[in-house]
């Protein structure tokens, strides 16, 4: 059992960051410069996502321990 | 005659060791009649059919769902004969049976239950977004522990699922599960919330769903529960007491995690739409370029052209990693059956006789692995 902060809250957030990239995009008038960094930006974000997203496996262990006798 | 007479209290001994010795425990099925609980302590009641009836005496306490006249039930027992003459099987445990009894059964509990307000939503919690580590109480065999993996594994990975393999019918099963619930409770290091799920059946099957203790032991736990119990019109207790219920075990796992294949097309989706308002701009800026040129603005357009190459090589690069624009160029995507992208990590585990997809630009093909042989 881990007891990790669970990082997925990052995945959240990076979900979230990706959407708010494209509204930014999307007012089409936007600044040069500032598109290209925000560009960059979104792939990482991008990349970033498919790599925890094509995570292994889940892991499962099942517990040799019997519980017809108490605890 | 020799016979020593015994005394009554003798006789009755006797009588009684013979019945234990004869008969240490019955397994009998009949009509509750003459139900009645003395100072709240004390269990009568009778078991009958058409032709014969058997008085029966429990303690309140084993009591795991409740009774009346006209139910059916079945009763382990030992028979025994009181100090006063009576016969009468001592009930170490009794359970409605059939669907009409059962289904009385839990009416009774249930209304009971939710009069302490056992069942009201202030009372449930919410479950964590992505659980990364999960206390699994299920039957390891029984096809709703497998369903509930296998949707569980297809949406989303890197989670611990730790199993408790448990009875999830019949005698005992609540008193099990009742232990799962309080062994995951306190571990030192434990889930972050526990999912029961067990599989379709009849009544009787889902009978320990009702089960007092069992709904009560859901209700204390601290840690979130999410139930996925038989099919989807079926509701038991516990389910009404649990933080959240699904319909079934496929369903459960759908409750619990998102699906990555669609954030993963979510991402896809994004990426295209990016690439498409950069080849936009790009194209305004390219008039803009003409448009200072025209003015005399040298520096403005050539700064300006320059930004235009910058975005004309990133939306190149966007569609690079664009897979339809890696299909035009004649590569494929390798699928498993189940639709999941296959990339470098996973192809080593591709066996011959192994069933795949490939799609192409304008096909899909389903291809079967006759020959697996790893480059040097």
């Amino acid at each position: 059992m881990s007891n990790k902060k669970p990082e997925p809250a990052n995945l959240q957030t990076q979900l979230k960051q990706l959407d708010d990239l494209l509204t930014w995009f999307e007012r089409d008038d936007f600044d040069v410069e500032a598109a290209l960094a925000k560009y960059d930006e979104g792939m990482k974000l991008v990349s970033a996502i498919e790599d925890r997203l094509q995570l292994v496996e889940n892991k499962v262990e099942v517990l040799k321990k019997r519980f017809d006798q108490g605890t | 005659m020799e016979n020593t007479p015994l005394s009554v209290s003798a006789a009755s001994a006797l009588v009684n060791q013979t019945l234990e010795y004869a008969f240490p425990v019955l397994l009998v099925e009949g009509e509750i009649n003459s139900f009645k609980i003395n100072r709240d302590k004390y269990v009568f009641f009778d078991v009958k059919d058409d032709e014969a009836s058997l008085g029966c005496f429990m303690t309140v306490w084993q009591l795991r769902m409740p009774l009346e006249d006209g139910m059916k039930v079945q009763v382990v027992a030992t028979p025994k004969l009181t100090a006063w003459g009576k016969f009468s099987l001592t009930v170490r445990e009794v359970r409605p049976i059939g669907e009409g009894s059962i289904k009385r059964s839990s009416e009774l509990l249930r209304t009971k239950l939710e009069k302490e307000g056992l069942f009201s939503e202030e009372r449930k919690k919410s479950l964590p977004k992505l659980p990364r580590s999960i206390g699994l109480i299920a039957s390891a065999e029984s096809a709703g522990y497998v369903d509930f993996l296998t949707i569980l594994g297809s949406r989303w990975g890197g989670m611990e699922i730790t199993v408790a393999n448990v009875q999830v019918q019949g005698v005992g099963a609540a008193e099990q599960i009742i232990n799962a619930i309080e062994y995951f409770n306190h571990l030192d290091v434990k889930p972050e919330l526990l999912v029961m799920v067990r599989g379709g059946g009849s009544a009787d099957d889902l009978a320990v769903f009702n089960d007092e203790p069992l709904v009560r032991a859901v209700a204390l736990s601290s840690l979130p529960i999410l139930t996925g119990i038989g099919h989807e019109i079926d509701t038991s207790l516990v389910d009404l007491v649990a933080d959240v219920r699904a319909a079934t075990p496929s369903n459960a796992a759908e409750r619990l995690v998102p699906d990555k294949r669609e954030i993963l097309r979510h991402v896809e989706v994004s990426s295209i739409r990016l690439a498409e308002i950069l080849e936009r701009q790009t194209v305004k800026i390219a008039e803009k370029v003409v448009l200072f040129k025209e003015r005399g603005l040298r520096r403005l357009a050539l700064r300006l052209q320059q930004s235009k190459h910058e975005f004309a090589y990133r939306t190149q690069l966007l569609e690079g990693l664009n897979p339809s624009a890696i299909l035009g160029r004649g590569y494929a995507i390798l699928r498993a059956v189940d639709g999941t992208a296959l990339g470098p990590k996973q192809v080593g585990a591709i066996r011959i006789g192994d069933s795949l997809q490939i799609e192409l630009k304008t096909h899909i093909l389903s291809v079967g692995v006759k020959n697996v042989e790893q480059k040097t």
